[in-house]
């Protein structure tokens, strides 16, 4: 067997086994789904006059975080149909009038292991909405969700890109961002602060 | 171009070598480890609304106040309530991971008679039959609460008896009952305005009496300090082998001495203080010499004596022992820090005194033993035990093993802390509802005797007496002083959201011990290399969470006791 012969053969080989762990494998791993409604952060930000997160996503007054607003909170001004929209008469006939809660899917939803205070975050440290969330609030449509096939988490969690480098600050949970983030700030790093 | 096994190989061993500069096995790795964590059996709080709620500890008598997070209406997680105003937002390993003992796999759930499976039924039908044909005893381990008042009940209406199995702290303050008439559980160390404190051997920075309290003084008063506000002097005794503890080994001064030869220092510290006219006291005088207490310490004389004049050079001064011997807590009456502000004194409230478990019981016909008893307490009698335990900690010699409520799981009053020395009152919310198989000893109780006040009836008495009383303050999410409720109602309401009430700072002149003598030591001295009371071999619990065991394996917080798989 010649070199050349070797060389094209084994370059085949890597160039094949580039092209799927590169390409074809983050295709593979994760499956597209899409939100169970349409939203419009934008437009709630400008017709309905909410000028902060806060003002939906609220902090109790224990500290917890509210998260998602309930139906309840939605049915404040969609009690009827407010437009002649598909999602609308989705949102008003499925969910607020039969009292139903929406199956949003949450690209920061974390292992039930995982402790994470917004109101440390938010209070405390006085963290901005958009360093965490990027411009995710000023945008005019719901993101399609990504889950890992094998993990059964958001891609969110570990960052649009495959290998994690030139990430966006905002990109990434996994517990090292975490990690690095503390030690960016000179903050103590301690098993207890997120695993109880 | 003919393709051949051999380029197939080559391929094969370029794509694999190539895969390994790709995400592919990283990245697998990652998610698979992510992955087992979902697996269907293992168990995952459910999905729900999160809160925070406000309680107490209950599984040891200093009652920590503790913040629980709930999901979904189940416990996920523990931290430390930081307005506590004796554990100050601190808690011990075992209470972190306090929410994952109601799931142990050593959880009691069933009647055992004699390693036999038994009914309620039967487990009743035996101890009415056991209280019919003679004295009962029953022994408790958290004194002071709603159910410790039923047992006392229930005892004396049949001629029983109660006893209270007392922590080392508590222990300590024992001598004091017979000099003042004050009950030892009526005392405290006032910690907090002490300047110099003599630990004999008594585990201060290792888990001595609530967790944060000492630790919290210490690093606010000594610890990282050249000069520190608090001097803390730890006698204690380095036997071959071992290393110092940590308490020995962050102490301003470390006394070693020979092993059991705490008390003979006591004397000898006592001799040099009347001897030099360096205390108030002129007696009692200790029958030894200083030569001979520097002998059986191992100190030279002149150690002994500069430690006596060390520990007076700042005041206020109080000395705790690790335990009972009366030897060493006379050197707090010759220091005249009995019933002084910095020293041991006593709580606004007078408590009631108790019998200690290790008083005879040989004469009872059977021995009833509750769940908050430390699992390896075994009373000094051949009697039928009923014992009552939410974890079964193995070796159980008890005839009836009786499954009590877990974590949380009971609603319980929590009174004040051992060794703390201001009154307190609490309620512990049962946040949890008690699996149906299981029972307290009080409610067991309650089923034999049905004219028995139930613990809720007791511990609403016991808030419309602090209402009535008009003093102190109830700390919650805020301040508020009793007299400033409108009702008992408002003042229940607020202890049931996980309040706790704090009483008026203590008054120091009402507490007086006569000592003529000199007491003599309860343990012979000891030379090098013979046994010690060691305090980690005292402690036990009957089973770990998995949080404590690996805070306790990986952080070195604490040793474990010796021949105990943690």
């Amino acid at each position: 067997m010649n070199t050349k012969r070797t060389v094209v053969v084994l370059g085949l080989g890597l160039a094949v086994a580039l092209l799927a762990g590169w390409v074809a494998f983050p295709r593979a791993l994760y499956s597209r789904r899409h939100q169970p409604l349409e939203f419009r952060h934008k437009t709630h930000a400008e017709k309905s006059g909410v000028a902060e997160c806060s003002q939906c996503h609220a902090l109790r007054d224990d500290g917890t975080f509210a998260g998602i607003p309930a139906t309840e909170t939605c049915a404040g001004c969609h009690s009827e149909r407010m437009g002649t929209s598909q999602a609308e008469a989705l949102l008003v006939d499925t969910y607020i009038k039969p009292g139903q809660e929406i199956p949003w899917l949450v690209y920061a939803r974390q292992p039930v292991n995982v402790w994470f205070s917004h109101a440390i975050h938010v209070k405390r440290a006085a963290l901005a909405c958009a360093e965490c969330h990027s411009t995710y609030g000023e945008s005019d449509e719901v993101r399609i969700y990504e889950v890992n096939r094998i993990s059964g988490y958001s891609r969110d969690i570990w960052g649009h890109s495959i290998s994690r480098l030139r990430r966006a600050p905002h990109e990434g949970m996994k517990m090292s961002d975490c990690e690095d983030c503390h030690r960016r700030h000179h903050l103590e790093v301690a098993c207890l602060g997120c695993h109880e | 171009m003919k393709v051949t096994r051999r380029d197939l190989l080559m391929m094969g061993a370029a794509g694999t070598a190539g895969l390994l500069v790709t995400p592919v096995p990283w990245k697998l790795l990652d998610d698979v480890s992510i992955w087992s964590q979902n697996w269907p059996w293992i168990p995952q709080p459910t999905h729900g609304p999160v809160e925070v709620k406000q309680s107490f500890c209950t599984l040891c008598p200093n009652g920590c106040g503790m913040r629980v997070r709930m999901a979904a209406g189940w416990p996920v997680g523990v931290a430390g309530m930081g307005s506590h105003p004796i554990s100050r937002g601190a808690l011990c390993p075992l209470g972190y991971g306090a929410h994952q003992l109601n799931w142990h796999p050593q959880r009691l759930r069933t009647v055992r008679h004699r390693s036999n499976s038994a009914s309620w039924e039967e487990a009743r039908a035996a101890f009415a039959k056991a209280c019919r044909e003679g004295p009962i005893a029953i022994v408790d381990g958290y004194p002071g609460r709603a159910a410790s008042s039923v047992f006392e009940t229930f005892a004396q209406k049949r001629n029983g008896s109660y006893r209270a199995v007392l922590g080392p702290e508590t222990r300590a303050l024992v001598p004091y009952e017979s000099w003042s008439g004050v009950p030892a559980a009526g005392l405290g160390y006032d910690l907090e305005n002490a300047q110099t404190i003599v630990s004999f051997g008594a585990p201060l920075l290792d888990g001595w009496g609530a967790p944060g309290r000492f630790t919290r003084l210490w690093a606010e008063r000594a610890a990282g300090l050249t000069e520190p506000q608090l001097r803390l002097i730890q006698v204690e005794a380095l036997l071959p082998g071992t290393t110092p503890s940590r308490t020995a080994t962050r102490a301003w001064q470390w006394v070693p001495v020979y092993a059991g030869a705490e008390a003979a220092l006591a004397g000898g510290l006592a001799r040099v203080l009347l001897d030099e006219h360096l205390v108030r006291a002129r007696g009692p005088m200790p029958p030894m010499t200083i030569a001979e207490a520097a002998d059986q310490t191992g100190l030279s004389t002149g150690a002994l004596i500069e430690l006596a004049r060390t520990m007076v050079a700042r005041h206020p001064v109080v000395v705790i022992a690790n335990d009972g011997d009366p030897a060493i807590a006379a050197l707090n009456v010759v220091l005249g820090a009995a019933g002084a502000r910095g020293g041991i004194v006593r709580r606004t409230k007078l408590a009631e005194p108790h019998a200690s478990a290790a008083a005879d019981i040989d004469s009872a016909r059977a021995v009833l033993i509750d769940s908050t008893v430390p699992w390896d307490f075994t009373p000094p009698t051949n009697v039928e035990v009923f014992r009552f335990a939410a974890w079964d900690g193995g070796s159980c010699t008890a005839d009836w093993l009786l499954p009590a409520p877990g974590f949380l799981e009971e609603m319980t009053d929590v009174p004040s802390a051992p060794a703390s020395a201001i009154e307190t009152y609490a309620v512990a919310p049962s946040l949890l509802k008690a699996p149906p198989e299981v029972r307290s000893a009080a409610q067991f109780l309650g089923g034999i005797d049905s004219a028995l006040m139930p613990t809720e009836k007791i511990i609403h008495a016991r808030c419309a007496d602090l209402f009535r009383g008009r003093a102190g303050t109830l700390q919650g999410t805020e301040a508020t002083p009793v007299k400033k409720f409108a009702s008992v109602q408002k003042l229940e309401e607020q202890l049931w959201k996980g309040a706790i009430w704090i009483d008026e700072p203590p008054r120091f002149a009402a507490f007086r011990c006569e000592l003529k003598e000199w007491p003599a030591s309860v343990r012979p001295a000891h030379r090098v290399g013979s046994s010690s009371v060691n305090w980690s071999r005292t402690w036990c619990a009957p089973v770990l969470p998995p949080l404590a065991s690996k805070l306790y394996q990986e952080s070195s917080l604490r040793e474990a006791p010796e021949g105990r798989n943690v």
